[in-house]
């Protein structure tokens, strides 16, 4: 397999959030993995401290040029996430349209990350640039539950608003939408919670087919980060070995997702010790112990098609 | 397995070197890999461009700081590498010394990167701060034969000489030195470059002894960035599995290497085609694809043991 990502996002020198989470499993998937590093902290910001260094637009530019000047500048992926910065995240998109006019296959796999449970954690001025300018070029978008209300300007409160929605979100670009995580009533009980995605696909005949999917997974009592970051670098290596099939994307991806969380939460109560909650450091995910299961993971949860 | 590595290296966008050669075959080997990115350029320099920025000393403090503020500044091995700034290389001597309080078994891997085939490719004045502060707190060190004999002020023409630069070289701070290449004449034949091994091992009354090895690799007709990078780590890893037997670690290293190497150089001809000299961009180590020579390289060199002088009093 020859296939090349360009991952922009934080690097950690401690931990796995960013490019430190989401490099390794595509790495270990076959994935040639080209990472820029948006900023170099520490470790991520969940910690009593955190210091380091940020890149700003030009300096990511010179990066890129780089890479141009060498005429090495083709890639089959480009994967972003969590930014905190405008002129950043427009410079990424200057990038993701020259590439996507270097290789008009690119594939853009896009974390809209804004905020969750209800509020914003990124400055406010990033909701339009993410509205007008990046998810239009994106392909695969992973929002959870308020950042697709968010981009779309409507509530979520039902599974039928949820496909509303995610059609809406594919109007405005990407054909692969996963809302990752939603509040709606799960059917297994209230320790899972729903997650759903949507895929359009284009018939030879040149109608359009929309694969509609509906997962249960199941909810793990901790604040976990880098999740997302794992989440989107291991739903571009499902979707891009089942490009057709969201159902058995999604059920690989999540199924990682399960596997590695597991190993982490038991692990950090080990550490821990009995009756004492977990530290973020104790919480940092078991990525490199969860090698076999990022290469092949077994399949925990089905996912169930939905109309 | 918990093991934790500090790797302070190059970080580039493209390609293998630095901590992009060293962190993923740690990682796959099992390791925890924690990374500070001494620059952040867009590949390696003997591309026909190159672009991107470096880390300041203050900057590496720094980053260090929030680590040590979180009390996390626990770490069993820490791995450096290519250099070009002495306050850099100053920062860094601080931060061993710093976490070898912390942890005393905290075991130093230097490759002592200063130049090849005669010549210095780093700025003259880092050879006193190697020379005087990081080679001393090192303990294990993989220097080439002009590194070597740059450290030690001695040359090495023969077997012998090289036996007694890596004796120095013991004596100046680490107890595992391995001359990863030399012009030194192989008993195979001039498709083979020699490497020689040294390890001090210090037994419980006081005495030591020391493992001499030296092995003959097959040469590769391509210049190749990123391996000596390669090399230090899976090094760092072998004789973490094998910390009392050289040859066993050494055999694994240069094993490694060759697997991976051999597949960068088949596919690295094949894109360039026939008669066509392969780029720096297509010479790009297959480390990927590579994954599972990393994990369970087939040895294909054996070390030969040297018998030297018997056991020496401390």
């Amino acid at each position: 397999m020859e296939c090349r990502v360009l991952s922009i996002q934080s690097h950690v020198v401690r931990g796995y959030v960013g490019n430190k989470s989401a490099s390794f499993p595509l790495q270990v998937l076959g994935f040639e993995v080209d990472s820029i590093n948006s900023v170099q902290f520490s470790n991520h910001t969940g910690y009593s401290h955190w210091k380091g260094q940020v890149l700003t637009a030009d300096e990511l530019h010179v990066l890129y040029e780089g890479i141009k000047l060498n005429n090495v500048h083709q890639y089959d992926y480009v994967l972003t996430g969590y930014t905190r910065d405008t002129s950043f995240l427009e410079m990424v998109v200057d990038i993701v349209q020259e590439l996507k006019r270097a290789n008009p296959n690119l594939v853009y796999v896009c974390d809209p990350v804004l905020g969750d449970h209800g509020s914003m954690y990124v400055p406010q001025n990033l909701y339009p640039v993410y509205k007008n300018k990046v998810v239009p070029v994106a392909d695969i978008i992973t929002p959870n539950q308020f950042e697709a209300e968010l981009l779309t300007g409507k509530n979520i409160s039902s599974q039928k608003d949820a496909v509303e929605v995610m059609d809406l979100l594919h109007a405005m670009g990407p054909d692969t939408v996963v809302i990752t995580s939603s509040d709606l009533p799960p059917r297994l009980g209230d320790r899972f919670l729903v997650s759903l995605g949507s895929q359009r696909h284009v018939r030879p005949d040149g109608t359009r087919t929309t694969q509609r999917v509906r997962i249960e997974v199941p909810k793990v009592d901790a604040v976990f980060v880098g999740t997302g970051d794992l989440f989107a670098a291991m739903l571009l290596a499902w979707t891009h070995h089942y490009p057709n099939d969201l159902k058995t994307a999604c059920e690989k991806t999540f199924s990682v997702m399960h596997h590695v969380i597991q190993r982490t939460i038991s692990y950090a109560h080990e550490l821990a010790g009995p009756g004492r909650r977990p530290s973020p450091p104790q919480l940092e995910l078991r990525m490199v112990q969860s090698k076999a299961d990022i290469e092949d993971p077994a399949i925990v949860t089905e996912a169930t098609i939905i109309s | 397995m918990e093991c934790r590595v500090l790797s302070i290296q190059s970080h580039v966008v493209r390609g293998y070197v630095g901590n992009k050669s060293a962190t993923f075959p740690l990682q796959v080997l099992g390791f925890e890999v924690d990374s500070i990115n001494s620059v952040q350029f867009s590949n390696h320099t003997g591309y026909a461009h190159w672009k991107g920025q470096v880390l300041t000393a203050e900057e590496l403090n720094v980053l260090y700081d929030g680590i040590k503020l979180n009390k996390v500044n626990q770490y069993d091995y820490i791995l450096t590498g290519y250099s070009r700034d002495t306050s850099f290389l100053e920062v860094v001597v601080d931060i061993i010394q710093e976490l070898k309080k912390a942890n005393p078994s905290l075991v130093y891997v230097c490759d002592p990167v200063m130049g090849d085939q005669g010549a210095m490719y780093v700025p003259e004045n880092l050879l006193p701060v190697y020379k005087n502060k990081v080679v001393p707190l090192s303990d294990i060190l993989t220097p080439n034969q002009f590194e070597a004999e740059l450290l030690t002020g001695r040359k090495i023409n023969t077997e012998d000489e090289a036996v007694q630069v890596m004796d120095l070289l013991h004596e100046m701070g680490p107890d595992t030195v391995v001359l990863t290449s030399t012009d030194l004449p192989s008993r195979q034949g001039d498709q083979f470059l020699v490497a020689l091994g040294s390890q001090k091992i210090r037994k419980p009354d006081g005495t030591s002894t020391n493992q001499r090895i030296c092995l003959d690799i097959p040469k590769v007709n391509a210049v190749f960035v990123g391996t000596g990078d390669l090399f230090a780590a899976m090094l760092l890893a072998w004789t973490h599995h094998h910390p009392n037997d050289l040859k066993t670690a050494c055999e694994k290293t240069v094993s490694v290497m060759h697997h991976v190497i051999k597949r960068t150089i088949t596919y690295a001809v094949e894109t360039a085609g026939p008669g066509k000299k392969p780029s720096p961009a297509q010479l790009e180590l297959r480390m990927v694809q590579s994954k599972a020579d990393i994990e369970n390289p087939a040895i294909v060199v054996e070390a030969n043991v040297l018998d030297k002088s018997p056991d020496q009093k401390q």
